[in-house]
């Protein structure tokens, strides 16, 4: 299929949806099931008055918090881990044992911890991207090529320079997997967070419209989030065929 | 490695973090965080006083409808998409967009749209097992090999025979481990959706939370811990078991 039709049958799917919701929307009414032309006015009011701006700029600050620091912990520990394979076997049923826990289960936890503001915000966003993250990185050192190790230690690459050179190198398709579900998740908990501890920003804005029976408002909020979150997934694809343009099949 | 080593260093591992956890848990105490032995001597308490199994399978009642429900539409539409381009164009923009939905945004939405019930609890767990069976199932439909359905044709299979005898006994692993992460992102929504309004073993969850100690909460942690590892080892079991041969071609999608 050529590239033309490919893009003028996705506009045609994007408009074909957008009338279902508009009839659907319409059937249901604004107190259940807003029509996208009702979400559209009020999106241009919410941006117009700056609060959907505001609200989104204040969510992006305990979430980019939260990713970096999991991204931090995540890719050294992944690498030393995978590196040592008695290591990464005895560690294996313990992370997954702790990846099988709901992570807004842990809300609890970090308000005993952490209370109900920043702080737990940014412990729930770590939680939810760190093991996503150290799952990745892990799977993509322990995968790294035998020979290519063979070959490092023939020409007598160590230490450091083994990491700079090789490792990070022949793992870096794994680690760029896991920093874009890593950011898909950070999204996701950004908003978990906001609805589950302290209601602040989007998480408080949500609430509101549903309390109010607004659901154009609460559609607009979502769609913004959901296309915040698709931004951020895309914007790391691309940041990954800048780094690393010989990897393509990053489809996984 | 050989197995034995293997599963001497897993152990070594697992008593390693539990004797961790004891001595981390005896530092903080039981307001902070339990040590394992107080979970273990309290468990007994927690289930009584929480109905925790009670609200555990209540739970997973409801978690079955809408994620069975997410799992049929799933298949199909992953089918569909990975066998026609038409409507892999028309649905792509749409599928990829609600991928990345947050279900905790859902939450609010849903309550208004289906009220605090049955079809709120089965709408949230849908949309969470939905688009994870779609994706791998479509990954799995584009691969089928031409071969099986010019076959399917030479013989004159009909398109609803090509569909049930061809096409799902060839992505039968795929739609397995589409299956397997749907219920790890069905049971992550479950308890979302119940921790929001504070029923079932969501309710129990918050109820422990705020609770002085975190014994309790801990042990319903645990409980869902071992429920959930426990499904997913025997989709991955019967993944294994009925059809060996695919093992290591779905090592891409965790």
């Amino acid at each position: 299929m050529s590239r033309g039709r490919a893009w003028a049958l996705r506009l045609t799917g994007i408009a074909v949806f957008l009338l279902l919701w508009e009839v659907v929307g319409r059937i249901f009414g604004e107190a259940l099931f807003a029509p996208r032309s009702a979400v559209r006015g009020r999106r241009a009011a919410m941006i117009g008055a700056g609060s959907l701006p505001m609200a989104l700029a204040g969510a992006v600050q305990h979430m980019l918090v939260g990713y970096l620091l999991a991204v931090l912990v995540a890719i050294p520990v992944g690498i030393v881990v995978g590196r040592n394979a008695a290591v990464a076997t005895a560690v294996e049923p313990i992370l997954n044992a702790v990846y099988a826990i709901p992570p807004v289960a842990l809300v609890p936890f970090f308000v005993i911890w952490f209370g109900l503001y920043f702080e737990a915000r940014v412990a729930l966003v770590f939680a939810m991207c760190f093991f996503e993250i150290l799952i990745n990185v892990l799977q993509g050192v322990r995968n790294i090529d035998r020979g290519l190790l063979d070959a490092a230690r023939a020409l007598e690459v160590t230490g450091l320079a083994l990491y700079r050179k090789v490792v990070i190198p022949a793992a870096s398709p794994f680690i760029f997997t896991g920093l874009r579900v890593g950011i898909g998740r950070a999204v996701n908990a950004m908003i978990t967070a906001e609805l589950f501890f302290s209601a602040v920003n989007l998480g408080q804005m949500l609430k509101n419209s549903s309390n109010a029976f607004d659901t154009a408002s609460a559609f607009a909020i979502i769609l913004a989030i959901s296309l915040f979150g698709l931004a951020c997934q895309e914007g790391m694809r691309f940041t990954e065929r800048l780094v690393i343009p010989w990897h393509h099949g990053s489809e996984a | 490695m050989s197995r034995a080593r293997a599963w001497a260093l897993r152990l070594t591992g697992i008593a390693v973090f539990l004797l961790l956890w004891e001595v981390v848990g005896r530092i903080f105490g039981e307001a902070l965080f339990a040590p394992f032995s107080a979970v273990i001597a309290g468990f007994p308490a927690t289930v009584r006083d929480y109905k925790l199994f009670t609200e555990l399978a209540g739970s997973f009642q409801q978690l079955v409808l809408g994620y069975l429900l997410g799992c049929a539409v799933g298949i199909v539409l992953g089918i569909m998409m990975g066998r026609s381009a038409l409507l892999d164009g028309l649905l792509q923009p749409w599928v990829s967009m609600m991928f990345v939905t947050s279900i905790a945004s859902l939450v609010p939405l849903f309550i208004i749209t289906f009220g605090f019930g049955l079809a709120f609890r089965i709408a949230i767990v849908f949309m969470a097992a939905v688009w994870y069976v779609l994706l791998v199932t479509y990954h799995g439909a584009r691969g089928v090999s031409p071969e099986l359905l010019q076959t399917a044709r030479a013989f004159e299979a009909s398109r609803l025979q090509t569909f049930f005898k061809v096409l799902l006994p060839a992505l039968y692993p795929y739609i397995l481990a589409g299956m397997r992460i749907g219920l790890a992102h069905a049971i992550r929504a479950m308890v979302i959706a119940e921790m929001y309004v504070i029923v079932g073993f969501g309710g129990v969850v918050y109820n422990a939370g705020v609770e002085i100690s975190t014994v309790s909460l801990i042990g319903a942690l645990l409980t869902i811990m071992v429920v959930g590892v426990a499904l997913t080892e025997t989709l991955k079991w019967l993944g294994r078991k009925t059809a060996p041969w695919y093992d290591e071609r779905l090592q891409l999608s965790n």
